[in-house]
């Protein structure tokens, strides 16, 4: 092994050689400098290898001393692992700047050089004084780097940040000198033994020495210096900062907090909190993208300040938590940097301009997504033990204010990313491409993955993840160019093969859901092949859904569920986000999303505190704070079925989705919240709910969401969030139904389930495929269409009838079931305003199909062809499904019966044949069926008979008010139908939940918008900034 | 016993058919008698159903279009099979029709088969008097539909059942054990709601004769019509009789059928008589005040 002090050697030599480059010699020198951190990597990378494969750490002492007399380095795992971190980042850095550093000549090159061996000797250096000495290199070379654009911005953002970090050494220094002067030696060793902060003044000289890291850090709210640098400096400096010295200053931070002992753990924690959700809320109102991601960064470095401070509680745990944590941001941080200086936009809505170049669309993504802690990244992982650890040992408060603080982080983040996918970018001039910076761009991407799988392997849980789903979606990522044709059937292909091997080993429940989502997902991909061209972008999001969807059906431990939901979650913000009108939904669907994921996760880690396991049975015996507990998850989970409160999201999310899209997060993935609810309640104890206000609370609440969804559907003038707002209200009546915690009301929740599914689908399909006929979405614009497209028309009114609850066709069995469950259970009141929902549910899908298919054809669409054959397909065979169901609903009633006795064995049905019977009546689906049929086709007999010679005319053919009307227009009543309704029943349509929202939204960005005018740009102000913090510390931490 | 029984029930209908158009032009006379006029001759409904299926014209507007008076008619039949006409002690009885004991559940919804088919079937003859008069039937259908569904409950509570045969057994015995005594929020409730669901004034504007013609049926002509108006009559009858076994404890006999049905009917165009007519809005409300609370009510005195 070669000694690490030999980095200094390279350094130093390097920067020296770099002397005797001609100042021509440009690109000799860059290359040089390159040479030279290459190197430093070769080293700490060999020392890395070394260490991981059982060689032991090396102290060094300069000169031959021992401390106080010598300097003191040393090479172990985790300084190797850092430096090779700097270096390999430097490395990046610098073929990223290479041209700007090549242009501001030798000297900026050696500045970059001697910049990154700083952060070495910072990370490997043992003594304190030798630490000041470093960190000052770093500071100047670090100013230097800043000024080297030379824009006003930065030279003011340099000389701000000289003077912060002017004080801020000054106070180290002093810090240090105490502490030589109390304890002799300035080895953090030896002041650790000596235990300096027990020592009379020691604590001031720990305070001091303490309080200046983490000012280096930029805690919140002494950064408003950092945050002008971040913005003011050139995107390779910020990468560095954000990604290098950040890292460094962190270790650094975790070196001390050792000789500082463990009384400073919380408030170093105190502090990283107060910085993480601070920065993070301050971040809200921030539109220049820049000094947002240092917002982000400070927020990050909070994050892991948190870490530190509970590293007693997280044991042999932390290093796994705060690497997968500050890795994510290593990685993405400089990735998102990067790209700020090649996208060259300081305006967040600006970056629409990156999808001219989808590629680093999708870079970009997966930064963000890192950052937030989706999976597969490691911040997912290390967010989930992180969590789990801390719900573990009661640290709930914590808890609260960092998934708080991630909310916050992941509103603005996503907004970014909302404009980047979706904003205007037409005239904005497009940006150049230079190889010199997308390499290391996609070389972090690229990382990100491949640590985020290993970083999975590292935990028994993690380990368990099948990510054959996912490396089916990656596959079809790369095959992306290829015509919708081809990948649609292997994606077909591929789902049917998936679910053909795994549904042996599914129990019932699970094989009833994973039917609905494989088999759901197959018909709604078939409807594909009606696109042409290569659709870039849809089946890698539509198979990251289905990844999800199957892993939380297939989970065997409370990670991989989680971790399948939220792949499920990313691949359907971006189906969703896909339509053409769709950036704010994508963006609230995402941060419901997000915070239901944080209500789920609190939920299981409450399931995991003292059971200390994570398989999925730990949610049937909960025993921390249970009530809480089942809560949380059922809140995270209606998140999904977006229960009245947390719904707004979804009319817009699938009324502006794509024709194929809308079932897809509708009939299909509404289902993942309904199987998170039905989990949670057998966890509840089913039959032996030891939890019963629970139910009682969600019985309401499904009830009351039943009824505002439909009434809200009723006065949409949009087919599809017509539809949407349906899918709301029959997810209530879902909801209700498992509330009710009895035999018939979950058979009654699942024939709900599976008819939801068909008819939904069938709906969504053909009003999806007739919106690409008629190019609209407005009812008013299209009617009289059942000359044109009878299939489409036949489809709509049996789906209609279905979803009515009419007999014969299969929704009767639903309100049947209902109707004797609400008996039984006694929820007369929440029964009836369910069945009046039902009532109002006829005005809308009566309003579906008049308004499309009757009524009169406008002009415009007197030559529109039958909806395309690709959607017929799947939408005919549903239909078969509800034929099937309607005529012989024991058929499936029976198995789904089975299913749930095996929670609720009390009250079944008794099956006599065909016929059903509860204690309060009986149903005879079959003979009810063909009863009705043999009245109809007799009746319609008579009628043929008696009509044979019937002249056909046209629809237009009619007279009104005293004359023929002129135009289909005026004659078609289609608009604003329900005037009566409304003006009787307008004040249940008050939106008072997307108020309340809304006021809690304005309450943040407000709040955001007063707190940081404190960062009025002025140096002085900083300065102020910085002694106040100190002050406050002291007292508090001190004074106290 | 199943040919025998669908004699029965065929004869039913026949009945309930005949009996309908008779009582329709009762009413028809009573109110040209209370506003000082004639008024038509009692047969006159069968000279309209003959009129109407006799003309050698129609027209069709298409499939849809002619789907309409099937399900309408079928909604009607549908609704006489499986409805317990007359009780008779036996669960299976002749006049029990296909009933299956009459399923409470089963009646209630598919008495929109024949409005949903027949809204969709007028919408394709395309005439906005169609879809105004659907429109507005179907809100207030809506509304009936909260307080009716109410007392409802409130009687299967009390009985603990939704077999309307079981229902209408337990009413047997004397006019006390009526609904309408035993569970008087309910029968309130019904009594309120049935106006609605009858359709006449104050909550006709769905059919609006003088305004905008006959409403949904308004482009409907020959054999079309004579279906409607089969229908109508049967699903007079038939909502007099979901009222009757729900509240008036059934019958046990024809006259005694036909006098019940003959009184509930009665009470709705008594009403309209006395009451003009209601726009939609006001109907609405209507149905969530007074009928509301005592349905509320019904149900909050059984459930304790």
């Amino acid at each position: 092994m070669i000694s690490p002090i030999h980095i200094l050697t390279i350094g130093l030599g390097g920067a020296f050689a770099l002397g005797f480059v001609p100042k021509k010699a440009k690109d000799a020198a860059a290359v040089l400098m390159l040479a030279a951190i290459a190197l430093m990597g070769v080293l700490t990378g060999s020392w890395l290898i070394g260490l991981i494969n059982g060689e032991s750490a090396q102290q060094i002492f300069t000169a031959g001393f021992k401390p106080p007399f010598s300097i003191n380095l040393l090479m172990g795992l985790n300084e190797s692992v850092l430096t090779t971190a700097v270096n390999f980042i430097g490395l990046l850095g610098g073929i990223y700047l290479y041209r700007n550093l090549k242009e501001a000549g030798n000297h900026a090159v050696m500045v970059f050089l001697i910049f990154i061996m700083g952060l070495n000797v910072v990370i490997m250096t043992r003594d304190i004084f030798n630490l000041f000495v470093f960190l000052e290199i770093v500071s100047i070379a670090t100013a230097g780097l800043v000024i080297l654009t030379e824009s006003g911005k930065s030279i003011q953002a340099g000389f701000k940040y000289m003077l912060a970090t002017g004080i801020i050494s000054g106070v180290l220094l002093l810090g240090i000198i105490f502490a030589y002067y109390y304890s002799g030696t300035l080895n953090i060793d030896g002041l650790t033994a000596a235990n300096i902060g027990a020592l009379k003044g020691g604590s001031v000289a720990l305070l001091l020495i303490m309080v200046s890291i983490i000012l280096e850090l930029k805690s919140f709210p002494a950064n408003g210096w950092g945050l002008d640098i971040y913005e003011g400096s050139n995107a390779g400096i910020g990468a560095m900062l954000s990604a290098a010295t950040a890292t460094a200053m962190y270790f650094v931070l975790s070196k001390l907090l050792e000789m500082a002992g463990s009384e400073w753990n919380y408030w170093v924690a105190l502090i990283g909190a107060v910085s993480f959700v601070g920065s993070n809320v301050l971040a809200l109102k921030q539109r220049i993208a820049k000094r947002l991601l240092g917002y982000s960064s400070i927020g990050q470095i909070g994050l892991l300040m948190i870490i530190l401070g509970f590293k007693d509680v997280l044991g042999d745990n932390t290093p796994y938590v705060a690497f997968g944590i500050l890795f994510s941001h290593y990685f993405a941080k400089a990735g998102l940097f990067w790209l700020a200086g090649i996208v060259k936009q300081n305006d967040i809505a600006n970056w629409a301009v990156i999808r001219k170049k989808p590629y680093f669309l999708f870079l970009m993504g997966t930064f963000i997504f890192a950052l937030i802690g989706f999976p597969p990244f490691p911040s997912f992982f290390a967010k989930w033990e992180l969590v789990m650890e801390l719900v573990n040992t009661g640290n709930l408060p914590w808890v609260v204010a960092i998934l708080f603080g991630s909310m916050m982080e992941a509103v603005y983040l996503f907004r970014w990313f909302g404009y980047a996918i979706k904003g205007e970018n037409e005239n904005i001039e497009d940006f150049k491409i230079e190889w010199n910076k997308i390499l290391p761009v996609g070389i972090v991407a690229i990382a990100l993955y491949v640590t985020g799988y290993f970083t999975s392997q590292h935990t028994d849980a993690g380990a368990a993840i099948n990510w054959i789903p996912l490396f089916f979606v990656a596959a079809i990522f790369i095959l992306d160019f290829l015509p919708v044709f081809i990948k649609n059937t292997i994606a077909i292909i591929g789902m049917a093969f998936y679910f053909y091997t795994i549904y042996p080993d599914l129990d019932n429940l699970r094989l009833v859901f994973e039917a609905i989502f494989m088999i759901g997902g197959i018909l709604t991909l078939i409807a594909g092949y009606a696109y042409k061209g290569t659709r870039p972008g849809f089946y890698p999001v539509a198979l990251l859904m289905y990844a999800g969807l199957t892993t939380i059906i297939e989970a065997q431990n409370t990670l991989q569920f989680f971790f399948g939901w939220e792949l499920m979650t990313a691949g359907s913000y971006f189906l969703i986000i896909r339509g053409k009108r769709s950036m704010p939904h994508g963006l609230s669907y995402m941060l419901f999303s997000v915070g239901g994921a944080y209500a789920l996760l609190m939920g299981l880690g409450m399931a995991f505190a003292g059971q200390g396991s994570y398989d999925m049975s730990i949610i049937n015996s909960i025993s921390y704070i249970p009530y809480w507990a089942y809560g949380l998850l059922i809140v995270g989970f209606l998140t999904k079925t977006a229960a009245l409160g947390l719904h707004i999201w979804l009319p817009g999310a699938h009324g502006e989705a794509e024709s194929d899209v809308s079932p897809m997060v509708s009939a299909i993935l509404l289902k993942a919240g309904v199987f998170g609810i039905v989990l949670t309640l057998i966890g509840m104890g089913g039959e032996n709910n030891a939890y019963p206000w629970l139910p009682y609370a969600l019985g309401w609440l499904g009830a009351i969401t039943a009824f505002s969804g439909n009434l809200m559907a009723v006065f949409q003038e949009d087919a599809k969030r017509l539809l949407a707002y349906s899918s709301i209200g029959q997810l209530g009546y879902i909801v209700l139904g498992f509330a009710m915690m009895s035999h018939l009301g979950w058979l009654g929740g699942f024939s709900y389930v599976v008819n939801h599914f068909l008819y939904k689908a069938v709906l969504f399909l053909t009003i999806g495929a007739v919106v690409l006929r008629v190019k609209t979405h407005n009812m008013y614009e299209m009617g009289g269409l059942i000359k044109r497209m009878p299939l489409a028309f036949t489809a709509v009114m049996i789906g209609i009838i279905a979803l009515s609850g009419v007999p014969p066709l299969s929704g009767f069995a639903g309100k049947w079931l209902f109707y004797n469950a609400i008996l039984e259970k006694g929820w007369y009141l929440q029964g009836a305003i369910m069945f009046f929902s039902g009532g109002i549910a006829f005005m809308y899908l009566w309003r579906l199909i008049h308004t499309i298919f009757l009524g009169q054809l406008k002009d415009n669409h007197r030559n529109v062809k039958e909806i395309s054959i690709w959607f017929l397909i799947p939408i005919y065979t549903l239909l078969a499904g509800i034929m099937v169901y309607s005529v012989k609903p024991q058929w499936v009633l029976q198995p789904l019966g089975d299913i749930v006795a095996q929670w609720f064995p009390d009250g079944q049905l008794t099956w006599d044949g065909g016929t059903a019977f509860t204690k309060y009546g009986h149903w005879a689906g079959t003979a009810v069926a063909v009863t009705i049929i043999a009245a109809f086709l007799v009746v319609t007999a008579l009628l043929m008979i008696s009509t044979r010679k019937a002249h056909k005319v046209k629809q237009f053919d009619i007279t009104y008010s005293g004359e023929r009307p002129e135009r289909p227009e005026t004659t078609h009543v289609a608009y604003n139908v329900f005037e009566g309704l409304y003006q009787a029943m307008w004040v249940a349509t008050i939106p008072l939940v997307e108020k309340w929202w809304n006021k809690v939204s304005d309450f943040l960005h407000d709040t955001a918008g007063i707190v940081r005018r404190i960062y009025s740009g002025n140096g002085q102000s900083y300065v102020i900034h910085i002694v106040l913090f100190i002050i406050v510390t002291y007292f508090v931490i001190i004074g106290g | 016993m199943t040919i025998a029984k669908l004699g029965y029930t065929l004869l039913g209908l026949f009945i309930v058919w005949n009996w309908g158009f008779l009582m329709g032009a009762i009413f028809r006379k009573i109110g040209a008698r209370v506003s000082g006029r004639i008024g038509i001759p009692f047969y006159q409904p069968w000279i309209n159903f003959f009129k109407s299926v006799g003309v050698r014209t129609t027209i069709t507007h298409g499939v849809m279009y002619y789907l309409g008076p099937v399900f309408r008619l079928t909604g009607g039949i549908g609704l006489l099979f499986f409805m317990p006409l007359i009780y008779t002690g036996d669960p299976n009885g002749m006049w029990t029709n296909f009933s299956f004991e009459g399923d409470l559940i089963l009646i209630l919804y598919f008495q929109l088969f024949g409005m949903l088919g027949m809204a969709m079937g007028a919408g394709e003859g395309g005439h906005p008097y169609s879809a105004m008069g659907i429109a507005r039937g179907l809100a207030q259908h809506a509304a009936v539909e909260l307080p009716l569904t109410l007392a409802i409950l409130s009687i299967a509570i009390q009985y603990d059942t939704f077999s309307m045969y079981k229902i209408v057994e337990a009413q047997q015995g004397g006019f006390q054990n009526w609904v309408l005594f035993t569970n008087p929020f309910a029968a309130g409730a019904i009594i309120l709601a049935m106006l609605g669901a009858m359709g006449h004034s104050p909550f006709n504007l769905v059919k609006a004769p003088n305004e905008i013609l006959i409403g949904p049926a308004t482009e409907y002509e020959g054999t079309y019509l004579g279906f409607m108006q089969s229908a109508g009559s049967i699903l007079h009858v038939m909502e007099a009789v979901l009222f009757m076994n729900l509240v008036f404890g059934g019958a046990t006999s024809w006259p005694e059928l036909i006098v019940k049905t003959f009184l509930i009917y009665f009470w709705s165009v008594f009403v309209g008589m006395v009451f003009p007519r209601y726009k939609i809005e006001q109907s609405i409300t209507w149905f969530f005040k007074v009928p509301l609370v005592l349905g509320v009510l019904a149900i909050i005195v059984f459930s304790f």
